[in-house]
Order: C-alpha cells, then structure tokens, then sequence
C-alpha cells in the first residue's frame, strides 16, 4: 500500500518529441486514479514512467516515500495491465498467474494458494490447464488480471485493460475490476481513453491533452464544474452544449445573448462567478449540459422559465429518455480546444460543425424526458435550467470564475 | 514478415485439407503428385549410387552398376579395421574412421550450439536495447558476411598459427579453433535471422515479465527463448549440418590423422594419392548422414509455427 506523487514530470523521447510537461499529480493510499484523455496525450507513457518501462526526463516520481526514478521494474514493488495482456503463451494459466511469485522465489506452497485465491477472484480455476490461445478476450483480459494482483503490490498500473473487449464484457469487466480494486484497497492508475469508462470508475480522474493535465478532480467536481473547455466538451457523453453568447447587463443583473434569443443568468450563478460581470458586453462561451434542456411542452409549471426556441434535426429514442438534436441561430464554440474534447463527433461531424459556425446556426443536444413529442421539423421550446450554466473565456478557453 | 519467420514457414509443410471425394480430388491434383515425385527422384538418386558403392565390393564407380552383383560390409569394416585385402594400392595402415566421426560430431555439435547460444544473445541485444552503435553493428555483420569465409582462409591460417603459439587450445591442428572459426563465420548472418525472428515477439512480453520482476538474464531464458524455439531449432540443424559438409577450412587448420573431421579425412579415400576408394568413402558419408537425420527428426517438433500465438490481442 502507498501512494504515488509525480512532481514536474517531464518526458522527452529519443526522437525529440515531448509527450508530457510538467506532469504533478498525487494519487492518494488506496485510490483509484483514471487518467484519461484524447489518443496520444501521453497517457501510455505517464504510466509507463510510472512502471518504470520508459526513463523520466526531469522532475520526480515517487512511490511510498521511496523516489523511484532510477529504481528498475522489479524494484519498484507494481504490477502491470498491458493494452494487449502480453499473456506468456507458452505457459498455462496458472504458470502465467505464477510467474512474478515464482520468480520471487516464494515457497511453492504459498504460491498455490495464491493462484488458487487469485483464479477463484476472477473465476478462472476451470482455466488453470489451458494455454492463453485456447482462451477467449475476456478470459485473458482476466489472466493479465490475475497476473497483476497475485503478487499484492503496492501499485496496480493498467493502460486501456478493456479497449479490446466488446461493449457488453467491458461494462461487465468495468464493474469486476472497481470490485476487485476495492476489495484490496491497492492504489491503482488507470489509463483509458473512455470518458465513461473514466467517469464510472474513478475516485478521482485527471484529464490530460498534449502530455499536459488539465484537471485532477473527483467525476461530479470533473462534470459540474470543468476548468477549461477541453475538459467540458471532453467529459460527457453527449459533450456540453457551447455556444457563443455575448453577456449584457440588465435591470442589475446579466443576461446572455445568444443571437435573437437570450437567458437571464441567476443572481447565485452569477455571484459564484464574479468574474462574470467584467464580461458585460464582451462575447464568452456559454455551456449548456444536454440534462439541462427540457422539451417545455411536457413541463407543467415551467411557464416562466428561461427559454430556448430550435427546430428539431433529428431525435434518437433511448427508451429512457429522447436526445433531441435542436437547431438554433448562434454561433457555436469551435476554438481548437473543443474540437480536440470533442472526440466523439466524426470528421464529418466537424467539418459540418465548422460549416454551421459560418451561417451562425448552432446545435444543441437536449436531453428530453420520453414522454416527449417533438419529431423532426418540430419548433421546439426548450426550458433551460439556468442554475448550472458554465461560462469560458473566449480567449483562453478558461472557466470564468473569480476575479 | 521477418526472413526467419519465413524460414521457419518454408520448414513446416503446410497441411492442405480438403474434403473431396478422393478421386475428384487425385483428377485435379496429378500435377502435384508428379511434381513431388520429380523432386523425390531428384533428389533419391546421389543417395542411391551412394548407397550402391558402400555395399558394393567393386571399389570403383565406373564399372560397377547402381545394383551392387554382391553385398557386402567390406568398405565399413575398411573404415574402421583397416583394408582387408590391398590389391596394389597404397593401404590404410590405420583405420582413422571413428575419431574424425567422434571429431566431426565435437566440432559441429560445440559449433551449432554455440552458435545458436550466441547468435540469439547478440540477436536478443539487437532487437531489445537502444544502444550506440546498434545500427553500425547490424551493418558490420552484414557487410562482414558479404564476403565468403573463404577468402579468408590464408588470414585464418594466419592467425590460428600465431594465436597457437600463446594460447595452445586454439592453435593449429586442434578442434577448438577450428569451432572458433566456424562461430566467427556464421554469426553475422545467423544474428540477422535471430534478430527478425525475435522482433516479431511482442515487446509487451519483455516488459511484462521485468514489470513482474525478471531480470533481463531471465526475460531471455524464460520468455524470449522458449518463444524462439522454431528459429533456434533451424539455426542449430543448418549450421550443424554445414560444419559437418566443411572441407576447405577444416583441412587448412587441421593437420593430422588423429584431428581430421570427417570431410578432411574420407577426402584421403578418393585423393589421387591413394587412388579411388570409392566404396569406403560411400560407405563412410553413409555413417556420417545418420546423425544430422537424427537431429533433424529430433528438431522437427520445434519447428512450428504461431508459438506466440495467444500472446496480445489484436
Ligand atoms: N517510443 C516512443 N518514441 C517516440 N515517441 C513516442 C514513443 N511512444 C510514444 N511517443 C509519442 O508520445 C506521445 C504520447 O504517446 P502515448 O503513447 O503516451 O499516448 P497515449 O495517451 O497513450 O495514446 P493512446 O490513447 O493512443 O494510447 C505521442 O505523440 C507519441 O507519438
Ligand atoms: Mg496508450
């Protein structure tokens, strides 16, 4: 048991490409860290520093109260999940759970236990015999699993363990792994490009972009209160609503103006966010999550409420609730940050996104309650839940907060 | 795909399974049959006049026919005892067989497990470390196998003589230089082979078994090698059996009876000087053959493909 501290991490590989800056980070005893963020930001290379699989160019990092950085793999008491399980083939599965106790030298008997503990963990003791490519994903998923936690480390270290597996075993797994993380309380770094996968199972997730973090919080704080519009259209599926609105002061409170329509901003709102009202007259980003758009037609006492007027696009009914796809006039946010957060939208999707910033129309998601009607070529009113809108700087794509 | 993996594919006859009726089947595939069966003859018929000679007791290749007119062991018992009846040749005093066969065996067993050993070291380094020089070096063992070790025989000569007279173990006239050349002519291109080979072995593998607590001695013993076991098998039988063929070196660094391998010593049978012993001399490459067989039959198992199978995903 320990914890894990990076103090301005840096690393710059042979070639002369720096894949992460001044990475500091503290993962607490016992904590589950998710580090997530776009392909390529240095995630992989974070955790293989880490492991002690790549050399760290500057700064520090230390595991317990021991600084690890010249200590090699085998010192450093960790255990490793690799993208592709790297399971040994040509040993079975239980030799494969065995192999770091045995290179330990662990007496035999306690080896077995071990594995007999570890195989029943994960259910894998009709397995024990076979050899890894007589094994389907998700049991060699669980093999590397077994791997990592029969030697009880002081660190769990898994880069992307369930990107190979289908939709179903990974929620399945996600859920097995949490499990199992908090039955032995081993401090674990957790590396995904997920957002879902980041948001459901850390206690604490750390966004990084371009090797550099963007914020460490818990999921809600990550959710409800981004730093920056990278991690606002990064964490949330479906992203936050940005649009650029321009704020005005009104009757002694602001307003934002998007285009032909505008929202009052609550005064509690506007207090959290002193920095707001130096904003007054000048353009900012405007977020709006999808759950704080509500089709107006099903709300009964919504009658003055902030509203937001859109044709309906297209709708896609999840059973449970109605993502509306609304078209309103505005322009929408497309700096360089929101593009990369936005990982989810295709190509196409973005060029057509950039497109639409031209002819100042914007897209919104609304998160509709089922029972709603709207279809296709609908006019749409849409309450907006004005309490938990977010606002960025233009300029430096920051949350505008205090002074 | 690597050169070696090719090898290896080359080595392993792929099963063709096909469920057709039988005779639909030999209908569309008689060509096959007949190209197999050229080949065959091809490459029976040095081993059937082979054979004829060493059973037959006419002792020249001329005048005798493929099917010898009497069998006999004569020419094996030449090899070993001595010639039984000399007929105006010059004769074997002493019959040499069994120590160049014991030598022969020494130098090209010693020779392909030393080269396997090293080639997958120098090959393990190559693949795995980032190092100064790596480039360089894999150069170096290319350009240095551009050139036949033959062109380098009166510089081995050269130097074998005066290494002997500081160091006696690896002078003229003894097993051990004559292993030491071999080694030094085969790594470079056995290390490339190696090398392809080992980089088609995820290196996640590695990573995974120092995350675990190997050290790289251990990492090469109990994960690399086990996993290069089909090109290591066919490194060991190709070198084996071309330390067995060599001719030219051998009889430059060896100098007496007692050192002789095989191909220096069976040469004597069918050198002008002694005449031509043709029966003895077939009977003797007959011997020589059995153990390379041998070990084909005992490294076939090793040489199969998809070893790293189940390895990663993807
Ligand atoms: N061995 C290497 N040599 C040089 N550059 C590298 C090396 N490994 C990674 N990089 C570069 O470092 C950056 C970060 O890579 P890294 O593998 O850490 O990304 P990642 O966040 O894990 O991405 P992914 O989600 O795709 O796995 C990338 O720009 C990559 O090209
Ligand atoms: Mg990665």
């Amino acid at each position: 048991m320990a914890d894990v501290q990076f103090r301005d991490v840096d690393k710059v590989y042979d070639n002369g490409v720096q894949a992460v800056f001044s990475l500091s980070l503290q993962i607490q005893d016992g904590e589950f860290l998710v580090l997530v963020g776009p392909s390529g930001c240095g995630k992989t290379t974070a955790l293989r520093m880490v492991a002690g699989l790549e050399e760290i160019t500057d700064g520090t990092i230390s595991i317990g109260d021991r600084v690890v950085n010249d200590l090699t793999p085998k010192d450093r008491d960790i255990a490793m999940v690799f993208q592709n399980y790297a399971l040994y083939p040509h040993l079975s599965v239980g030799d494969n759970i065995a192999f770091g106790l045995r290179l330990r030298k662990t007496p035999k008997k306690t080896v077995d236990e071990r594995v007999q503990w570890a195989a029943r963990l994960l259910g894998l003791t009709p397995y024990l015999d076979r050899r890894p490519k007589e094994l389907s994903g998700g049991q060699r998923q669980r093999v590397a699993m077994g791997r990592a936690i029969v030697r009880q480390p002081q660190v769990f270290l898994m880069d992307e363990p369930l990107s190979n597996l289908d939709a179903k075993l990974r929620v399945q797994m996600r859920a097995e792994i949490g499990r199992i993380q908090r039955e032995l309380k081993t401090t674990t770094i957790y590396v995904t490009h997920d957002q879902t996968e980041a948001m459901t199972m850390g206690d604490h997730v750390a966004v990084m972009r371009k090797g550099e973090l963007q914020q460490m919080d818990t999921p809600q704080k990550l959710y409800s209160d981004p730093k920056n519009l990278f991690v606002a259209s990064f964490i949330g599926s479906p992203s936050m609503n940005l649009v650029e609105a321009e704020i005005e002061r009104r009757n002694g409170g602001l307003v934002a103006k998007l285009a032909d329509q505008e929202l009052a901003i609550p005064a509690e709102v506007a207090s959290l966010r002193p920095a707001l009202a130096g904003y007054a007259g000048r353009k900012v980003a405007l977020g709006i999550r999808p759950e704080q758009l509500e089709d107006a037609s099903i709300v009964r006492d919504g009658a003055d409420g902030n509203r937001l007027r859109g044709r309906v696009l297209l709708t896609e009914a999840l059973g449970s609730e109605l993502l509306a796809h609304v078209e309103l006039s505005g322009r929408p946010v497309v700096t360089d940050d929101v593009l990369e957060g936005a990982v989810e939208l295709e190509d196409a999707m973005l060029d057509d996104l950039a497109q639409k910033a031209e002819e100042e129309r914007t897209t919104f998601v609304g998160r509709f309650d089922a029972e709603s009607e709207v279809r296709p070529d609908h006019i749409v009113d849409m309450l907006v839940d004005t309490g938990k809108l977010q606002f960025f700087d233009l300029e430096t794509g920051t949350s505008i907060r205090a002074g | 795909m690597s050169t070696s993996e090719r090898v290896a594919e080359v080595t392993v006859p792929a099963v063709a399974e096909r469920r057709q009726p039988k005779r639909r089947r030999f209908a569309q595939n008689w060509w096959r049959h007949a190209v197999a069966l050229i080949a065959l003859v091809f490459a029976l018929f040095p081993v059937a006049y082979v054979l004829s000679a060493a059973f037959n007791g006419d002792n020249s290749l001329s005048g005798s026919s493929l099917i010898p007119r009497h069998v006999t062991f004569d020419n094996f018992r030449t090899l070993f005892v001595g010639q039984k009846n000399t007929t105006g040749h010059a004769t074997f005093q002493n019959a040499h067989y069994a120590s160049w066969f014991a030598n022969s065996m020494i130098v090209a067993g010693a020779t392909a497990l030393l080269t396997v050993l090293l080639g997958a070291l120098a090959a393990y380094a190559f693949s795995r470390f980032r190092f100064r020089g790596r480039r360089l070096g894999m150069l170096t063992l290319l350009l240095i196998h551009m050139f036949p070790q033959l062109l380098a025989v009166l510089a081995i000569y050269l130097i074998v003589l005066n290494v002997g007279d500081i160091f006696h173990f690896i002078g003229l006239n003894t097993l051990s230089a004559l292993v030491l050349v071999y080694l030094g002519g085969a790594m470079g291109v056995n290390t490339w082979l190696m090398k392809g080979f080992f980089d088609t072995i995820p290196s996640e593998l590695d990573e995974s078994a120092r995350v675990d607590g190997a050290t790289p001695a251990q990492v090469f013993w109990g994960v690399v090698l086990p996993l290069a076991a089909p090109v290591l098998a066919v490194i060991a039988l190709i070198s084996f059996v071309a330390t067995l063929n060599e001719f030219v070196i051998a009889s430059v660094v060896l100098e007496t009876q007692h050192k002789f391998t095989l191909p220096v010593g069976l040469w004597q049978y069918i050198d002008q000087k002694y005449s031509e012993h043709w029966g003895p001399f077939a009977a003797g490459v007959l011997i020589a053959a059995v153990p390379a067989a041998l070990l084909f039959a005992f490294l076939q198992r090793y040489i199969v493909q998809g070893l790293t199978q189940g390895a990663v995903k993807g």
